[in-house]
């Protein structure tokens, strides 16, 4: 098990997402970045849909309570355990009683910590992730606190030190600049209820990710993009990545605890491939839409598969190896 | 430790099966090259290493053990591991072997204080390739 020892922000228990449920109204949740989480969870040798704790903020602290196996993934963090520096992306051994310390966040918004077999706390409705706005799954429905134990599954099989590559270089993108993220995202239903100029303006703005910005939605800052008549629509289903705008013409990004419908008129929507790259924005930074095709958009998420089949083989490669001599 | 022949051949299946093609092995008075070809020979040469480490260097040498890309730093960190005259305890990771997507960590043999990097960034290294000289804390006996 782990003790929680010290959290700021809304740190939660999240696998791969509930998606089963989303007919009824019932959101996915989920790591807001499922790479970095799959990442975390091969190099454990887990399943890669193994739950996993989101930290999104700093000062971070906890303790093992038994020797255990474990990754850290997601942002660039400066961690310790027990004294030991651990860099990016990287999985380790704890022993019983280590305590684990994120200090700082240098890149990136979103730390994601893997043990060996997973985090155990119950699976509701298919999914061990927190759903904060129904208040359930993960740890009693909520965000972590001091004092919290959970439970792993751990084995306590001991492991080699090893990192992988970011997902952030092996998937880089041309013409990212350093405080800006790039997301592709395909024209949604009501886009052409906007003239060429707004949506101009949509596409050449430098958003910015302003303070309201969680799990929920993405709120943005930038020019208002405006309908050229007013588009009043019923609620209807809309998935994670959708980008609505609001009536004071502020996009909005639903992420993975938004509601599974609203009547916002949709531009546009960030393609599942690049989901997680919102999911590492960090606030205050810019962010730019690039408008892409849906064959494009299968072929991102093609790339996005080649990038774990080759981490799942090399990861293999390693151990055997090592096994061999 | 020799290399035995069993240890050849369960190398030579690794390769094979992981498609990776070449695989270097040095050790103290011993080289070994495996080449799988694609006409499935292969080519094993072993020669005495020609280069030894000094005996009356008190120095400790911390090796690769993986074959791959060297890495002074982390890519998303600017700062190396470790710079000469910073003192490291005995495991710390003073550099990184970049093996296809995976980074193998390289570590310190035993505390004492970076004398060199020897390796650099981005050469290839191979199995037991130095990559940083330790001047040992006299309290301290290296571990290798």
């Amino acid at each position: 098990m782990i003790e929680i020892l010290s959290v700021t922000g809304p740190a939660s228990v999240q696998d791969l997402g509930r998606f089963d449920q989303y007919r009824f109204g019932v959101g996915t949740s989920g790591a807001m970045d499922d790479i970095a989480l799959r990442a975390g969870n091969i190099l454990l040798g887990n399943d890669e849909n193994d739950a996993a704790v989101e930290i999104p903020m700093i000062p971070f602290k906890l303790r093992f309570g038994r020797d255990m196996a474990f990754a850290l993934t997601g942002a660039s963090v400066e961690a310790e355990i027990a004294g030991r520096a651990i860099p990016p992306w990287w999985r380790s051994h704890a022993r019983a009683g280590d305590v684990l310390t994120i200090k700082a966040i240098s890149r990136g918004a979103r730390s994601y910590l893997a043990v060996g077999g997973g985090i155990d706390v119950p699976v509701v409705l298919g999914s061990r992730s927190t759903q904060l706005r129904g208040e359930f799954g993960g740890l009693h429905g909520r965000p972590l606190q001091p004092g919290d134990i959970l439970p792993c599954a751990a084995s306590t099989a001991a492991v080699g030190e090893l990192g992988v590559e970011p997902a952030d270089i092996s998937l880089a993108r041309p013409n990212a600049a350093a405080d800006e993220t790039i997301v592709r995202v395909v024209v949604a239903g009501e886009y052409d209820a906007f003239d060429a100029a707004t949506q101009a303006l949509f596409w050449s703005s430098h958003w910015k990710i302003t303070p309201q910005s969680n799990r929920y939605g993405y709120r943005l800052q930038g020019p208002a993009v405006k309908p050229k008549a007013p588009v009043e629509k019923r609620s209807h289903g809309i998935v994670p990545g959708v980008i609505q705008i609001p009536p004071n013409g502020q996009p909005i990004i639903q992420m993975r605890d938004a509601q599974t419908s609203g009547g916002y008129p949709k531009i546009a929507t960030v393609i599942r491939a690049d989901l997680w790259r919102v999911g590492q924005a960090r606030l205050g930074s810019k962010l730019r839409f690039e408008q892409t095709t849906y064959p494009d958009a299968l072929a991102a998420e093609a790339e996005m598969s080649a990038y774990l089949d080759r981490l799942r083989t090399n990861v293999r490669l390693v151990e055997e190896t090592r096994t061999c001599r | 430790m020799p290399i035995e022949i069993t240890d050849i051949a369960r190398l030579a299946r690794v390769l094979a099966k992981s498609g990776v093609d070449t695989i270097e092995i040095e050790e103290p008075g011993l080289t070994l090259k495996l080449v799988v070809d694609t006409g499935a020979r292969i080519a094993a040469s072993a020669k005495p290493a020609g280069t030894a480490t000094p005996a009356a260097d008190h120095s400790v040498v911390a090796k690769a053990d993986v074959a791959g890309h060297f890495l002074a730093a982390h890519p998303w960190q600017d700062k190396p591991f470790v710079a000469p005259g910073q003192r490291v305890e005995a495991g710390a990771i003073v550099g990184l072997v970049r093996i296809g997507l995976l980074y193998a960590p390289v570590v310190a043999p035993a505390a004492g204080t970076i004398d060199a990097v020897i390796a650099e960034t981005g050469t290839m290294v191979g199995y037991g390739t130095p990559i940083v000289r330790i001047r040992p804390h006299a309290a301290n006996r290296p571990l290798n």
